[in-house]
């Protein structure tokens, strides 16, 4: 099917039947997912799929509407409704469609090589993930090991003469186990995942991963409530990176519901911390030409050595703040409306080895795993879950999980006192290990 | 990978219901939907000689499915329509309107699965998917399928108020009252929104053991999100309701109380003061506290994991888990609830399922294959999000069932702890057991009584832990609307009475 032919044409239909501004988003994807565990496939799924979105104004009013079959009634069918519900909202000043504006290409984005791989060699990918996840003996249970893959296409038009399309990939392998001891279980994790195949981190790399992970967990001891220094892995960065990034999302500035809603320009948190979306990455997993509104994406710096210097915007924030859209408008697919969000997230890293950290560390948790929801952006408040290895002396000691660690934004991202110079740049929240010098511990 | 998470912020994507059927009270609704939802052969069918017609489609379909080998083969086809109403700083920012539909072939041969789905639903498109599906059963058992045959079934179901015929401005409202009733609590209340999503699923299940069963699913979920702000302190409170149900519900449980009970939390929680942290008892009040036992013990209880060999409760069947006042049930026929499914997604009758008596183990909630590979009954627990992705073991209503405590004597026998009101929501890993929640309505226990608010705090144990050191249970059981996220979502409801757990570690930030 020719999608640039169809939205072209739908954009048109939606004028005639009474919007004033119309909007088409077209995605199709086709996915595979193959799982396997002790040996032998487990799952194989397929599918092809796609759908549109329409978004419509009538009289300065939003209306949205989606469907997954493309007969021309069904479609008429669906922009109808979106017209209809535009009826009903609340017009808006702020509602308006962006205008067709140039964009460059982002290279690495799509990789045909991904589809031409035959079946047979993707199962026998998670076979041999599996089997090398398998060989500690520590390691007495497989949770199963996937290979999978997805290729989109993806359409944004508007009524403003844009037409636009791109086109990416991505494949993933990942492994679970478990490791037993008596009565003790733990489990490790571990997956790569690229939006070339060749890109794909070894097999051997992979399996080794997941198993340390399940095993070095054996014979936790639980610890005392204490405060201590809390060392966070690159993998749980999320954790408090998350929240920052949902606290200078525009429209929840503008809703007066962030912490940092009134620190523009202003020092809120250790100068080690230099925060970076980019957008435009070369195979960067969250790259992008266009967000999912067609405004080009940037490359800019949301924290400048502890000092806040950019809110993120789609076009609807954008005009309310009275400034322009900086291109972070996403959208979870044809059903979704656009939100905001960033793309490829780099806390850029500091000049501390990990082992200088762990070395100047007295007494303190080094943070493997958290559970819970991360700082809260309404009011900066952190609690929870965490498992990992306790620290004494700048010497790992042993595990410790069933912990809880906790605190405030305003008390744990000026505490930030080491960076480290690991980090992972294929991920889409890149961090490097870094070190909070003291936060409560909850433990026995 | 082996989390699962049940969601309580916000909502992505969630679709939700219109429209009842099925020993209505007052209506028995038959849209066409599903007459053009089965066209095989390339000809929308009619109703009644159509849909036998139809049949007989399926019979190839599965057929083709289980021509390589396997045991068993499935078709569910579905079609959805979903609307959502957003109100936000008093304005009606966004209507959504979604239509959904497609068909899944499904071929299990030994311990594999082959699925594969299409969103044009023809012949031609089920066969493909039938011979993608038949991919993992090369070499694999044969069987003869039998031909399907129309089962029916009864409807926990009923509507009084169907959404079809409500007006979209009588939906309007219903959101500016919840909105208006929000704001007039107190002039701290700074910013609501109202969520309005109303859905109506319609399936339909062929399955090569000869069975042919549909229906259609009403659901309805209303969510009031209010922030309070007075200058200091700052917390944003939540409050849901939903049900399979017709626009009723809002007769039962009004916009207004649903706005009033999220506004009382957000004013209460500005007092809120830093959590303590470390180990110490917890009374959880009753309702969505049910969160607690769907992570700690309702996931670890999905017989996927158990087939596996790696669920925390593999190998535990009739053993003693839990203490003795401690019966746990999930129960997918309570009228009307919101994660009630007449039947489940592989067909199987809905039923009431005693998990643990008395601190027993008595059952694991089974999907077809679980059943198969662990030599269980299947327990109507066969799930899914939707046409694209194939059934897994899954809770409904998920519960303690009451004692015979007071909330008040609970209360007033703790001398210190942390009494939690409401809850964010939690996550378990089904392995280890680990589990976590995260309260928003929380308060100290001091000499028995309620006393100071407290902030949200992380609250982490283990499921056997847990299990062993809850030592009351009250007779107020009441139960809560979630979305259950497993790789895939559910509708669920989550009910305790209110407990007292020994022993949690608590994730405050004050020493």
């Amino acid at each position: 099917m020719n999608y640039l032919e169809l939205a072209d044409r739908l954009i048109g239909r939606g004028r005639r039947m009474g919007a004033n501004e119309t909007e088409v988003y077209i995605q199709h994807s086709r996915s595979l997912s193959v799982r396997v565990r002790n040996g032998d496939i487990e799952t194989i799924q397929e599918s092809d799929a796609g759908g549109v979105g329409f978004r419509v104004l009538v009289d300065g009013a939003m209306g949205f509407s989606h469907c997954n079959d493309f007969s021309d009634r069904s479609l008429s069918e669906t922009l109808e409704r979106a017209i209809a519900f535009a009826r009903l909202t609340t017009p808006d000043k702020y509602n308006v469609f962006t205008d067709d504006m140039p964009h460059q290409e982002v290279a690495g984005l799509y990789d045909p090589e991904i589809a031409a791989v035959p079946m047979e060699k993707k199962i026998d990918m998670a076979l041999e993930v599996e089997a090398h996840a398998m060989k500690d003996e520590r390691i007495t249970h497989s949770s199963g090991a996937s290979f999978g893959e997805r290729e989109s296409e993806i359409i944004v038009a508007n009524s403003n003469g844009m037409l636009k399309t791109w086109r990416s990939s991505a494949c993933s392998v990942g492994v679970g186990v478990v490791a037993e001891k008596d009565s003790q279980r733990h489990t490790g994790w571990e997956s790569s995942a690229r939006r070339f195949f060749s890109d794909l981190e070894s097999l051997e790399t992979i399996g080794a991963s997941a198993a340390k992970k399940a095993y070095e967990m054996l014979d936790p001891i639980m610890v005392k409530t204490q405060r201590a220094a809390v060392i966070f892995d690159p993998a749980v960065a999320r954790s408090l990176i998350g929240g920052i990034i949902a606290a200078i999302n525009g429209e929840r500035v503008l809703q007066g519901a962030s912490f940092l809603q009134d620190r523009m320009d202003e020092q809120f948190a250790s100068g080690l911390l230099t925060l970076t979306d980019d957008g435009l990455r070369e195979k960067g997993l969250g790259s992008k030409p266009f967000d999912g509104e067609g405004v080009p994406v940037q490359r800019r710096t949301l924290i400048e050595e502890g000092v806040l210097r950019a809110f993120i915007y789609n076009t609807y924030a954008a005009q309310r703040a009275g400034v322009e859209s900086t291109g972070n408008a996403s959208r979870a697919g044809f059903t979704s409306l656009p939100s905001i969000g960033t793309h490829n997230i780099t806390l850029q890293p500091g000049r501390d080895s990990v082992q200088d950290i762990l070395g100047n560390t007295k007494r303190g948790l080094l943070l493997k795993g958290v559970t819970g929801y991360g700082i809260n952006p309404v009011n900066g408040n952190y609690s929870g879950g965490a498992n990992g290895f306790w620290i004494e002396d700048g010497e790992v000691v042993h595990p410790v999980q069933g912990l809880t660690i906790a605190g405030s934004a305003a008390t744990i991202l000026p505490n930030i006192d080491m960076m480290a110079d690991d980090i992972d740049l294929n991920l889409t929240l890149a961090a490097p290990t870094f070190r909070v010098r003291e936060m409560q511990i909850g433990g026995a | 990978m082996d989390k699962t998470d049940f969601s309580g912020g916000s909502i992505p994507r969630r679709r939700f219901l219109e429209l009842g059927l099925k020993s209505g009270i007052a209506v028995a609704v038959t849209p066409p939907l599903l007459t053009h939802m089965v066209s095989c052969g390339g000809h929308a069918a009619g109703l009644g000689r159509g849909l036998d017609a139809d049949k007989e489609c399926l019979d190839r379909v599965i057929a083709k499915a289980l021509e390589n080998g396997g045991e068993f083969a499935d078709v569910y086809i579905e079609h959805r329509h979903s609307r959502q109403i957003i109100m936000e700083e008093s304005a009606f920012r966004s209507g959504l309107y979604g239509i959904s539909q497609g068909a899944g072939v499904r071929v299990i041969s030994g311990d594999k699965t082959g699925y594969a789905y299409t969103e044009e639903i023809t012949e031609e498109n089920l066969m493909r998917a039938a011979q993608i599906a038949s991919y993992v059963a090369r070499n694999g058992k044969m069987v003869d399928p039998v031909p399907v045959k129309t089962v029916n079934r009864k409807s926990f179901v009923t509507v009084k108020m169907p959404l079809d015929v409500i007006a979209d401005s009588e939906r309007i409202e219903i959101m500016e009252r919840a909105n208006q009733a929000a704001l007039d609590y107190d002039q701290r209340i700074r910013m609501a929104k109202i969520d309005y999503n109303d859905q109506v699923r319609s399936r339909v299940i062929a399955n090569s053991e000869g069975l042919y069963i549909r229906d259609e699913l009403p659901l309805l979920f209303f969510i009031t999100e209010v922030m309070s702000d007075d200058g200091r302190n700052r917390h944003m409170a939540r409050e849901r309701i939903s049900e399979h149900s017709g626009f009723e519900l809002f007769e039962k449980d009004t916009p207004e109380s649903v706005a009033e009970r999220a506004a009382r939390e957000a004013i209460a929680m500005l007092e809120a003061e830093d959590a303590p942290a470390g180990t110490m008892d917890v009374v959880m009040e009753n309702g969505f506290g049910g969160v607690l036992i769907h992570e700690a013990v309702g996931h670890p209880l999905e017989a996927d994991n158990i087939a596996r060999g790696i669920g925390a409760f593999t190998g535990k069947m009739g053993k003693k888990v839990a203490t003795d006042v401690f019966t746990m049930v999930d129960d997918g026929t309570i009228p009307n609830y919101r994660g009630t499914i007449n039947f489940d997604d592989e067909g199987t009758q809905a039923q009431r399922n005693v998990l643990i008596e008395k601190g027993v183990l008595k059952g694991y909630m089974t999907d077809i294959l679980s059943a198969k590979q662990l030599d269980l009954t299947r327990t109507g627990n066969g799930r899914r999000e939707s046409f694209r992705h194939f059934p897994i073991p899954r809770m409904t209503n998920t519960f303690i069932e009451p004692g015979k405590d007071t909330p008040e004597d609970i209360l007033a026998d703790t001398p210190s702890g942390i009494y939690v009101q409401s809850l964010s929501g939690g996550s378990v890993n089904p392995v280890t057991g680990i589990f976590n929640f995260t309260c928003r309505e929380a308060y100290l226990i001091e000499n028995g009584r309620k006393t100071t608010p407290v902030k949200g705090a992380t609250l982490v144990g283990s499921c056997m832990g847990v299990i062993s050191n809850i030592d009351a249970v009250a007779n107020d059981l009441a139960f809560g609307p979630g979305i259950c996220c497993k790789g895939q979502m559910a509708e669920v409801t989550a009910g305790q009475p209110t407990v007292r757990i020994r022993g949690m570690n608590v994730g405050g930030s004050r020493s």
